[in-house]
């Protein structure tokens, strides 16, 4: 069983690093939609590997950062309600990571409450597996 | 009560309080009669469900403990129509089935999906882990061939005793919900952090929203009378806006929990809340229905 999760776990490990390839290509062809909805796939939660984690926050990051502020909202609109879920816990992951991105993130997080509504946010507080 | 040891069940016909010892280290939690009254279960945090009940030969009240394995407070409670399953919500995010059936209590189990084979007191019989937060609120259906439970990550789970690996669950956008109560064999009623309450119907697999069961009764003090808006407008140099703080909702602090109050057979006629607002409100299925439109439980 051990061998079994360690097999999981590289295999998540690699997925977020292919995941990160992937979405580079997208943002280089300026599809970001298409980037944010694929960097909010699997992500890998509870991951015992914290560079995996920050792998994966990094490539969300660099999606957000892609973003003009009026396109936020029709982007936001177009996530279905566990991306919500998902974009949420990488916001505040980044409110504590990255307090100088904080402005910018709220502007995503406005949108994203419009979305998900509060029920959204306590998710992120009621997780404890960590993002 | 929260006290530590005592429970105080009055013995019919005669009305004696009498004591009955818990033996648990932390505060009783929720405590809850058998549908046949014959036994009362209180979760408590000392992280185990005592099931107490009458011993005639000893005039005492003897205290069974569940414990294994629920890991944290236990924060509610209910019975299964047939008296001998209970289900418990705790703190460790689980939803609980267990097996209360005594010999002593002359309890003949039968075997039943949620029973498969005849299990003794204490026997876990099912357990769910579908929700991230407390399990604030769990309720059998009418029938009791269902369970539902709501937790604090917003979130409403449902499971038919014939297919429980497949949890039935919806995530709200709304603050979390405390307690649950069921409309009929297929819709639910729950109240919580939002203080109102809201029913959600079960289509299919599917748990949707069905309506807020609080008609917005803001017109019921007949808005703002001219005469106090021009005194509001005097003395607050022309700022027109109510800016009282009370919620249109009739509770105005969160809903505690729900309670049935009348039935029809399955269907919910009538149930009552209690808020941290202080409040019991009663409300009734019949004039809900007939003041919302398209509302079916």
């Amino acid at each position: 069983k051990q061998w079994y999760q360690r097999r999981l776990a590289i295999t998540a490990g690699q997925e977020v690093t292919e995941r990160a390839a992937e979405v580079k290509k997208l943002l280089n062809l300026t599809k970001n939609k298409d980037a944010l909805k694929l960097a909010l796939q699997n992500p890998p939660i509870g991951h015992q590997d914290p560079s995996v984690k920050e792998q994966n926050y990094e490539t969300v990051l660099s999606v957000l950062k892609a973003f003009r502020t009026p396109e936020i909202d029709a982007a936001v609109g177009e996530l279905s309600d566990a991306d919500v879920d998902v974009l949420m816990k990488y916001l505040y992951k980044g409110f504590s990571n990255s307090p100088d991105k904080a402005a910018a993130l709220l502007l995503w997080h406005e949108k994203a409450v419009k979305k998900g509504g509060v029920g959204c946010v306590i998710r992120v507080m009621v997780d404890r597996k960590g993002i | 009560s929260s006290g530590i040891n005592a429970e105080w069940p009055l013995r019919p016909g005669e009305w004696k309080a009498s004591l009955v010892l818990l033996r648990i280290e932390r505060a009783a939690t929720y405590v809850r009669w058998s549908p046949n009254e014959d036994r009362f279960a209180v979760g408590s945090g000392a992280r185990l469900l005592s099931i107490c009940y009458y011993d005639e030969e000893h005039d005492w009240w003897v205290s069974k403990h569940i414990k294994k394995p629920i890991r944290s407070t236990i924060l509610c409670v209910d019975w299964h129509p047939n008296n001998y399953i209970v289900a418990i919500g705790s703190c460790d995010f689980k939803c609980r089935v267990f097996s209360s059936a005594l010999k002593e209590l002359d309890d003949k189990p039968e075997v039943s999906p949620w029973m498969a084979k005849l299990s003794k007191f204490s026997t876990l019989l099912a357990e769910f882990d579908t929700s991230d937060g407390w399990v604030h609120g769990v309720k059998f259906s009418p029938s009791g061939d269902k369970l539902a439970w709501v937790s604090h990550d917003s979130s409403i789970n449902v499971v038919d005793m014939n297919t429980q690996d497949k949890v039935s669950r919806i995530v709200m956008a709304s603050l979390p919900l405390n307690s649950v109560i069921w409309g009929s064999e297929s819709s639910v009623i729950c109240g919580g952090h939002d203080c109102y309450p809201v029913l959600y119907n079960l289509v299919g697999d599917n748990v949707v929203f069905g309506a807020k069961l609080d008609v917005n009764n803001k017109k019921a003090d007949g808005g703002i009378s001219a005469m106090a808006r021009f005194k509001m407008m005097d003395s607050r140099g022309g700022a027109e806006k109510d800016n009282s703080t009370k919620l249109d909702t009739t509770h105005q602090n969160a809903i505690k929990e729900l309670r049935v109050t009348k039935m029809a057979g399955a269907q919910l006629k009538q149930f009552s809340s209690v808020g941290k607002d202080g409040k019991l409100v009663i409300w009734d299925v019949d004039a809900l229905v007939a003041a919302i439109q398209g509302l079916k439980l």
